[in-house]
């Protein structure tokens, strides 16, 4: 049973690495095709990602889009999650519900939704069409994350601030904020992670200005080459820094 | 009674601005869309409706029909498998690995998610091409005199979308088994149960409302995937989503992809239904 | 969980906040990969002080929808289907094109194709580039004589070794020329006759697949027939693997051709009109014949000045004359039969 669980794990391990690794590899590739045999290494594709001006500024939509989306939609749902913590309106039940509700239709459904609601009010695909679909899709996700972390126990400390006096915003601000800190920064890197690597919404509501994902949908599309490999590699390669990164700064303090 | 109404009062302002973003950005196109799937296309024209010849179409065309059989398919498969095979992975992590390894066997399992969405796809493509690294590997310890093929079959996506999902669930299950408190199991066992019965008798009833959730998840975001089969699936059937991008890449007909969209929807709605009972939304 | 903390991300996100420059003018072109290599467009970025940005597009359904919902001004220039310039028109989305100043002169006169570029006597676009739809194969794998007839498709011999091009006009229009029907002619009735021989193509082969795909399994060994390839396809590949080679059978193969037309709604029709002078020109020719993502023969015979002889040689500069005679047209269907040949092309893939 014991010998089961360990020749399980590590088969678990080479079937979830095996892509990635072989992604890596081939991003090194001499050669045009990302496949064995393998002929030797060459930083040539790299070289080739990082002077291709449409990839960079793909690169740096992505970051604008994904930073600016989850902002939005962190503020608004922290906003609904106090709202709705605090007093028990009419209807509670049912605004929990459709502010959940987002999270359950597929992305293309509400790309699609947006692409033809826009065509028609006259919103032109761009990064900011796109944005508005990402906060559409991070909404319910930080509503439900914050809305989860509001327990009795900080409710009574924001009472306690407006007995002595605080204003609406400053209890917000400079007490609930500052409470929930923890969930607001899972809310936020959680809906980071999904606008930076969301398609479909990006793919129909974009024009010229498009997001990473999208950029390398095009570059799948327009020719096989280990330049894919490369871009899939860097961004692999920098994700894991940041995330390793976090891991050995801000969670050690944290102590978990 | 004055200060409850400026409660209520303040509460309301707060929800609003959440609550008409949600109005404005995806409850009115969605219903635009329901609305608009009502129409037809004439030639280049959209003819307003209502009618329901789109959704004629779409249950009495053989090819049309067939995406969602094939969706459906697909997307059981994976969920299945996902959930077989992420269970004990996740489990293995909680009970076997000691503590201070956890985190970091936890975190290969999840390492590819930070790879590029549409980069994961494509690697699993060149693995299981005809000349990709498993087959090398097969044929080379002589487990397979010829390379099979398995790049643009419905394995291939089969295969691409299990990937992604272990990883999601082998997380959603180790945060439900570390909640787990070992007074159950030692409990169990102290009743003379073996650890095979403890298990199925105790641990797996007590993730289960984890794991479907999972499964949920797993369903809705498989279902609504357009990307996976489109790299790996090699054309040879079509998904829903891909039936939908077909519409909207090829033929411009916003009537009929918006039909598509509606059915997928009805779909995820029923499987909602379906397990609604042990599904908490609201604190995934 | 790792899911704690963000602010390293967001100081990442905002110091990476630099602008991106933009050009005082741009040009919006609706286009086809080809069209995306910097290759081409950065000399003329560069020459005029303009930024051209680029959308790809499929198909011109597709295209012409995208158009339709777009505003005034929002495109300058469009790569189409030559078939399908007389849609643009029909619809008045296109310019008249100042011809004189278009090198038409040095063009390979098949290929100015009047009739698919004019209406009227009025010109509204210009070719820029052709090649042709029709069987790409390994020929390390693939007997070459086999290949000179299409019934080797349907023999069986090479059952699970055929990828079908996923485009439903050219493949279409070449298994109808392999029962003995001229693109020119089909129509609803005969496209029925078309269904047995299509899907028993399908089921003799092993996928269908776009371009890269179809590179992939090629180059990969995964398949050794390309139905639909050409020297669009395999040339970019030569390098790598000289094997894969293409010809045009004795029933014939499908001659494909682009053309650029300048858009009725541009604002800026000047810059519009000096971009197509410039990718009709032999340098624009040669780097658009050789970009990136596909290979194809250049309309200007001039530009046999600019290739080199290897460049000519993958793309058989000398045989051109054989092979335009012998290729047909591709089909171009009206609303219904075009909506007919994709319901018949979903069927294939599905059944």
């Amino acid at each position: 049973m014991r010998y089961l669980s360990w020749i399980y794990l590590v088969a678990c391990f080479v079937f979830i690495l095996l892509p990635v690794g072989v992604l890596v590899v081939f991003s090194f590739q001499d050669g045009r095709l990302p496949v064995p045999p393998f002929n030797g290494p060459t930083l040539k594709w790299y070289a080739d990602i990082t002077s291709d001006r449409d990839l960079m500024a793909a690169l740096f939509n992505s970051l604008l889009v994904a930073a600016v989306s989850s902002l939005v939609a962190l503020l608004l749902g922290f906003l609904a999650a106090s709202g709705l913590a605090r007093v028990v309106l009419p209807g509670s039940t049912l605004m929990r519900a459709i502010l959940i509700a987002p999270m359950t239709v597929s992305y293309l459904i509400i790309a699609l939704g947006l692409l033809n609601y826009f065509n028609n009010i006259g919103i032109r695909p761009s990064l900011l069409a796109t944005g508005i679909g990402h906060v559409v899709i991070n909404l319910p996700l930080c509503f439900a994350i914050l809305y989860a972390a509001m327990g009795e126990h900080q409710r009574n400390a924001l009472r306690a601030a407006r007995d002595l006096g605080a204003k609406e915003w400053q209890v917000l601000a400079l007490v609930s904020a500052p409470m929930l800190a923890p969930a607001l920064g899972a809310a936020f890197f959680l809906a980071f992670t999904f606008s930076w690597d969301e398609f479909i919404i990006a793919f129909l509501l974009t024009r010229f200005d498009v997001t990473l994902p999208v950029e390398i949908w095009s570059m799948l599309r327009s020719g096989l080459s280990p330049a894919t490999n490369a871009v899939g590699s860097l961004v692999f390669l920098v994700s894991v820094a940041v995330v390793v990164l976090l891991e050995l700064t801000l969670f050690r303090k944290v102590g978990k | 009674m004055r200060i409850e109404a400026h409660e209520k009062k303040v509460g309301a302002t707060l929800v609003a601005p959440a609550l008409l973003w949600t109005l404005a950005f995806f409850l009115i196109p969605f219903a635009a869309m329901v609305w608009l799937s009502f129409s037809h296309m004439e030639g280049r024209d959209i003819v307003p409706g209502p009618d329901f010849g789109n959704y004629i179409k779409i249950f009495t065309d053989d090819s049309l029909f067939r995406g969602i059989v094939v969706s459906l398919e697909i997307t059981l498969t994976v969920t299945v498998i996902s959930v077989l095979l992420a269970w004990p992975l996740a489990w293995i992590i909680a009970m076997r690995v000691p503590k201070r390894w956890q985190r970091l066997a936890l975190m290969l399992a999840v390492l590819p998610f930070w790879t590029s969405y549409v980069v994961r796809s494509y690697a699993w493509a060149l693995v299981l091409g005809q000349k990709g690294v498993v087959m090398d590997f097969l044929t080379g310890i002589g487990l397979l005199a010829e390379p099979i093929q398995i790049m643009a079959t419905r394995s291939a996506t089969v295969i691409g979308f299990v990937h992604f999902f272990v990883m999601l669930l082998t997380l959603t299950i180790y945060a439900n088994l570390v909640q787990l408190s070992p007074n159950y199991m030692r409990a169990a066992q102290d009743l003379g149960a073996s650890a095979w019965q403890t298990i199925r008798l105790v641990v797996i009833p007590l993730t289960l409302p984890g794991v479907i959730t999972g499964a949920f998840l797993t369903f809705v975001l498989c279902i609504g995937d357009y990307i996976t089969p489109q790299i790996l699936g090699g054309n040879n059937e079509l998904t829903m989503p891909q039936l939908i991008m077909l519409q909207l890449g090829r033929r411009g007909d916003f009537p009929m992809a918006s039909a598509l969209s509606v059915v997928l929807m009805a779909i995820v709605t029923l499987a909602y239904a379906g397990c609604a009972r042990w599904l908490r939304m609201d604190r995934v | 969980m790792y899911l704690k903390s963000t602010t390293a991300l967001t100081v990442a996100a905002l110091t990476l906040a630099a602008t991106p420059s933009l050009a005082a003018e741009d040009l919006n072109a609706l286009i086809w990969c080809d069209h995306a290599d910097p290759k081409l467009l950065e000399p003329f970025e560069e020459a005029h002080g303009i930024r051209v940005n680029v959308k790809e597009y499929e198909g011109t359904a597709a295209g012409l929808a995208l158009l339709e919902q777009s505003r005034p001004g929002d495109w300058d220039v469009m790569v189409i289907d030559g078939v399908d310039v007389g849609r643009l028109v029909e619809r008045d989305l296109a310019e008249p094109l100042p011809v004189e100043e278009m090198h038409t002169g040095d063009y390979f006169p098949q290929i100015v194709l009047e009739d698919n570029n004019s209406v009227d006597g009025v010109t509204y676009g210009v070719t820029e580039k052709f090649g042709y739809n029709t069987i790409a194969y390994n020929k390390a794998k693939v007997d070459p004589a086999d290949m000179e007839s299409m019934a080797a498709l349907w023999s069986g011999k090479y059952d699970g070794r055929i990828a079908i091009y996923d485009y439903y006009l050219p493949v279409i229009g070449i298994v109808g020329m392999a029962q003995g029907i001229n693109t020119a002619d089909l129509s609803a009735e005969n496209l029925e006759t078309l269904r047995e021989p299509l899907m028993s193509l399908k089921a003799a082969s092993r996928q269908v697949s776009d371009v890269v795909a179809s590179q992939t399994s090629l180059a990969t060994d995964e398949v050794d027939i390309l139905v639909g390839g050409g020297e669009w396809l395999t040339a970019v590949l030569n390098a790598d693997n000289p094997d894969l080679d293409w010809t045009i059978p004795e029933e014939g193969g499908l001659l494909w051709s682009q053309s650029l037309v300048v858009l009725k709604d541009s604002e800026n029709k000047d810059m519009a009109v000096e971009f197509v002078k410039y990718v009709t020109s032999p340098e624009g020719q040669a780097r658009l014949a050789t970009s990136e993502c596909y290979w194809g023969m250049p309309a200007n015979s001039k530009t046999a000045d600019v290739l080199s002889d290897d460049e000519k040689a993958v793309l058989r500069w000398d045989d051109q004359a054989t092979y335009l005679e012998r290729a047909q047209l591709y089909p171009v269907p009206d609303a219904d039969l075009d909506s007919a040949m994709q319901d018949l092309w979903t069927d294939m893939i599905q059944n």
